[in-house]
């Protein structure tokens, strides 16, 4: 399974996680949320969302929790809300920072390049 | 829509749906909702992208999962649990099975996916144009009003005038409000551009019975009267860049400037013949001459009312117009013989395209019918090679149930793998046949591959697996025990029965195709062969209306015009040249009241033709021939001689056996008396299937000065360099005229070509069809011709070694093949007479049910049948009886 300590997250999966690390949502924010994040690079089809929405469920990275108290109980429409956990969390950092050492490393090879010609 | 995206949610694992099922769901419909209030194309966009996906994690889900649950919650709907269960099973037999046996497998779904994309090709299209309803608010209470009065000479149908408008509007209880319109070509103008565009000229009130809002800007309102234009989106794009701007701009428009207040939106189309752009326009008491049959009408009905009540309402208020606003005693006899025609709108506007367009359709659902029937044949034979195996499953316990399942499996794979080789053959086809198709088909740029294909994919697949598959699934869950005997063989009776009976049924439905395409071919041949009066080769027709302060009156405009064809035919290469007002194939001629001299004005002498002017070698040009008399020279355009060319309809019908020339008639047209000094060769002027009509020929000028002056005929170039002329012709009216463009610059070539193209459209589509028919129902009967040959190889071998001669042998298979064949026939013979009733709009010089047609198609269909037999009994003939007694 791809989900796992050391195992890269896909593109996908990483911004789930990303999205949920600023609280709670439901599924229709989640995607709405990733769509906005990723630049609309990625638009979260319902199928692809909820397979991986259930993978990290599964891995424990994802719990569902109660709804936030503000939320109205809306009736007839059960909205589940999703939370990291604490291993979600620690692995969305882990990930950042991965990224964000690869960017580093990708800007000065381009600076670099850009330089020499 | 919504639903059956929904409905997809079942493809995955009953855990992973438990669990997440009404989530997947939710967010479905919401974002569905979100895409619909963007509009259809984009509903339509993330319909087919969230099926795409649902299907494919679907699939993942399945092989890979990711979301197991406790198992003591697994217990839940066992009943369903089972079923399910047993038919992926089965599915995976199946596709085991048919892993197995690829060459069955690749024509099975070859043949039906050949089938269902050409159909579902055509269905795409039918949607579009047919099935989609018209882009304005609750369309089904639109009507179009037309005028017809039988036993008048007016035409079975034609046009309203505006005091109809004026009454209906006040007057009428089951209105809700009404519009009329004419639509016509004329001068678009800005600083920098200039073109002859078609336009539209609506009262204000058809914005709101239409029911259409703004793109931008406002729409016209009674305060407007004639100042105000809006455009249409596409003019908007393609002159004014997009530019919101525009609004508030002054236009010439046909000669008058006016501000554009106002921009629709690209689905907004009305008429839909291309029209760019509308002008205002608010029709007052003062402005109405009684009897002027120009205008269009179209209503919006109160809730509830039918056309036949809102005709005979029409119909009612139409007795009191003389009374309220005169007119000629012409006019109120018309009256008294009027009857409202009220049809709802989509059928006006989509009616000429209609028929062709289903009988396509049903065209492509024979094929696929046939490609049914062979596929089943297919499915029939391989069961029968698995009686065996059957019967020992049926010995060992196995229900009906589950052998039936099994066998339906099979043909369910062998669908679904033909359905999804028909969404890209669809893809393949739809812009191949849209390249074909005739021009003026409405909304035909809008025809794309869609959901509606999928849909129609999809279900046609289904309704392929039960009619392939049932037949065999039947047949396979009474298998006969015997085969467990050894050496068990010998097929029954009742077996091949129902094989033959496929075959014949084949054979009769690819019979009614072939006749169907026949009969068009004969129409097509017959259409080539009317002489339509004139000559179409090498010709170059093309118009331009100059728009000079001089042109005042009828001479000056005689003299511009016959300077200008002194210019054409100085051009190198240039045969003849000439002018004419409705140039044959591209205009029609206005209908107008002629009075042969002698007779009272208002009698009911007048009769009713059409009245046209011509100038140049106009006749010498077109290859008219001159049967009597001459032809215009100079003077008669230049000083006004009052002389005429006549077509011999009109003269006979005037004049019936007598000299016409030197008659002299009275014409509504500058109220004149002309006299006759030719009679010319009739002319077919609108289209080849009409009768000749009636034909006034006029000169350019008439006997006062003021008489008429036309503005843009239609000149005509007799030239080998047709073709290539276009060029040089607009760089000789820059010349003369920078102010005006040049427009309908057309071959007649291309024009007689363009008015056959709905019918060779509709004959090529249909032959491809019956080709298709025709091979796979000979196909059809040669794989079982050759079947029955290969079981009774043995039957054979005997026969031959009794003293049988080859002859015998072969003479008995092919007897066998055209027995079967001829039923086909016959019965096709009966659903052709059925069904060449729905060719009849489109046939010509040929009856539905042609006895020629019928006998030719059978014979070529027995012909096929007796080949497609002959090469399996000529297998047969080279038995040798110790090979195959051997193989015992």
């Amino acid at each position: 399974m791809a989900v796992g300590g050391s195992a890269a997250l896909s593109r996908l999966e990483f911004h789930v996680l990303l999205a949920l690390a600023g609280g709670p949502l439901h599924g229709y924010a989640v995607a709405e949320a990733v769509a906005a994040e990723s630049g609309g690079a990625l638009v979260p089809r319902a199928g692809s969302l909820y397979r991986v929405v259930a993978r990290l469920v599964s891995s424990r990275l994802v719990a569902e929790t109660a709804p936030p108290g503000e939320a109205p109980a809306h009736p007839g429409l059960a909205r589940r809300y999703y939370a990291l956990t604490a291993a979600g969390r620690r692995l969305l950092a882990e990930e950042a920072g991965r990224l964000k050492r690869s960017a580093a490393v990708a800007e000065e090879r381009l600076t670099l390049s850009r330089g020499r010609s | 829509v919504k639903r059956a995206l929904v409905a997809l949610v079942r493809l995955f694992p009953p855990a992973f749906r438990r669990r997440f099922g009404d989530e997947v769901a939710g967010l479905l419909a919401a974002g569905y909702d979100r895409a619909r209030a963007r509009g259809r194309r984009a509903a339509g966009g993330f319909a087919l992208a969230a099926a795409a996906d649902l299907v494919r994690s679907a699939v993942s889900e399945r092989l890979n999962p990711t979301w197991s649950e406790p198992r003591a919650r697994r217990a839940e709907e066992p009943e369903m649990r089972s079923t399910i269960d047993a038919w992926s099973a089965d599915l995976r037999q199946a596709v085991r099975a048919l892993r197995r046996a690829p060459g069955f497998t690749a024509v099975a779904a070859g043949t039906l996916a050949l089938a269902i994309g050409a159909t579902a090709g055509l269905y795409t299209v039918v949607d579009t144009v047919l099935l989609e309803p018209l882009p304005y608010a609750a369309v089904d209470r639109l009507v179009h009003v037309a005028a017809s009065a039988p036993g008048s000479d007016m035409p079975p149908e034609f046009s309203l005038s505006s005091e109809f408008y004026l009454h209906y509007r006040e007057r009428s209880r089951l209105v809700e409000e009404v519009s009329t319109y004419n639509s016509f070509t004329s001068t678009l103008r800005t600083a920098d551009r200039v073109e002859r565009i078609r336009m539209s000229w609506p009262t204000w009130t058809l914005f709101s019975t239409l029911g259409a809002r703004p793109l931008l800007g406002r729409l016209p309102n009674a305060a407007d009267e004639e100042n105000a234009v809006v455009l249409s989106h596409a003019l908007w794009q393609s002159w004014f860049g997009g530019d919101p701007g525009v609004v508030g701009r002054e236009l010439d428009v046909n000669g008058a400037s006016r501000t554009v207040i106002g921009v629709m939106a690209p689905e907004f189309q009305f008429p839909n013949d291309g029209t760019q752009l509308w002008i205002s326009n608010e029709i007052g008491l003062e402005e109405i001459r009684p009897g002027r049959f120009q205008s269009r009408i179209v209503a919006r009905t109160k809730p509830g009312v039918t056309p036949e009540q809102l005709a005979a309402e029409l119909t009612t208020l139409a007795r009191q117009l003389p009374e309220r606003f005169g007119g000629t005693a012409n006019y109120a006899r018309l009256i008294e013989q009027h009857r409202a025609v009220v049809r709802p709108l989509a059928e006006q506007l989509l009616g000429g395209v209609a028929t062709p367009l289903w009988i396509l359709l049903a065209a492509g659902g024979v094929v696929l019918l046939v490609a049914c029937a062979n596929v089943a044949n297919l499915f029939l034979v391989r069961a029968e090679a698995r009686q065996r195996d059957l019967a020992v499953r049926r010995a060992i316990g196995a229900g009906r149930a589950q052998l039936v399942r099994l066998q339906m499996a099979e043909a369910l794979v062998v669908a679904a793998l033909a359905g999804a080789f028909a969404v890209g053959l669809a893809a393949l086809l739809l812009p191949v046949l849209l390249r074909a198709a005739p021009a003026g088909i409405p909304r035909l740029d809008e025809v794309g591959l869609g959901a509606a294909t999928l849909l129609f994919a999809a279900a046609a697949a289904v309704a392929s697996a039960l009619a392939c598959g049932l037949l065999p699934a039947l047949r396979a869950s009474a298998p006969d025990l015997t085969r467990l005997r050894e050496g068990g063989r010998g097929s029954t009776r009742r077996r091949r029965w129902a094989r033959h009976l496929l075959v014949a049924g084949q054979t009769a439905l690819a019979l009614v195709l072939l006749i169907g395409s026949g009969l068009l071919l004969r129409s097509f041949a017959e259409l080539r062969a009317v002489d339509p009066g004139y000559d179409v080769a090498s010709v170059l027709t093309f118009q331009f209306a100059p728009q000079q302060a001089q042109l005042a009156d009828g001479p000056s405009w005689a003299r511009f015009h016959l300077d200008f064809l002194d210019r054409l035919a100085a051009l190198p290469g240039v045969e003849s040249v000439g002018l004419v007002e409705n140039v044959p194939l591209n205009e029609g001629t206005a209908p107008v009241r002629v009075f042969p001299e002698g007779a009272a004005i208002d009698a009911e002498a007048g009769t009713l033709v059409n009245v046209t002017f011509a100038a140049g070698d106009y006749f010498r040009t077109m290859g008219v021939a001159l049967e009597a008399g001459r032809s215009f020279v100079a003077d008669d355009h230049l000083l006004g001689t009052g002389n005429a060319v006549v077509s011999r309809t009109l003269a006979n019908r005037l004049w019936p056996g007598e000299d016409p020339l030197g008659r002299r008639l009275r014409t509504q047209v500058g109220d004149v008396t002309v006299t006759v000094v030719g009679v010319v060769e009739d002319v077919l002027q609108d289209s080849f299937r009409d009768a000749p009509q009636a034909l006034v020929y006029l000169p350019l000028a008439g006997p006062k000065p003021d008489s008429w002056q036309i503005s843009s005929p239609a000149y005509v170039v007799k030239s080998a360099r047709a073709e290539t002329l276009a060029a040089e012709v607009r760089e000789l009216v820059r010349q003369v005229a920078p102010e005006a463009p040049v427009y309908r610059v057309f071959t007649l070539a291309g024009l007689a070509r363009d008015s056959m193209v709905e019918l060779s459209f509709t004959l090529l589509t249909l032959a491809i069809a019956s080709g298709l028919a025709l091979v796979l129902g000979a196909v059809g009967l040669y794989g079982v011709l050759s079947y029955v040959v290969a079981e009774r190889t043995r039957e054979i071998g005997v026969r031959m070694a009794l003293g049988a001669r080859a002859t015998e042998v072969r003479r008995m298979v092919v007897g066998q093949g055209a027995r079967v064949v001829l039923a086909g026939v016959a019965v096709g013979v009966l659903g052709a007479v059925a069904a060449t009733r729905a060719l009849e709009s489109l046939l010509f010089g040929v009856a539905p049910v042609d006895l020629g047609t019928f006998a030719a198609m059978s014979a070529a269909m027995l012909a096929v049948g007796l080949l497609a037999s002959y090469v399996p009994a000529w297998r047969a003939s080279r038995v040798s009886p110790v090979v195959s007694l051997r193989a015992e």
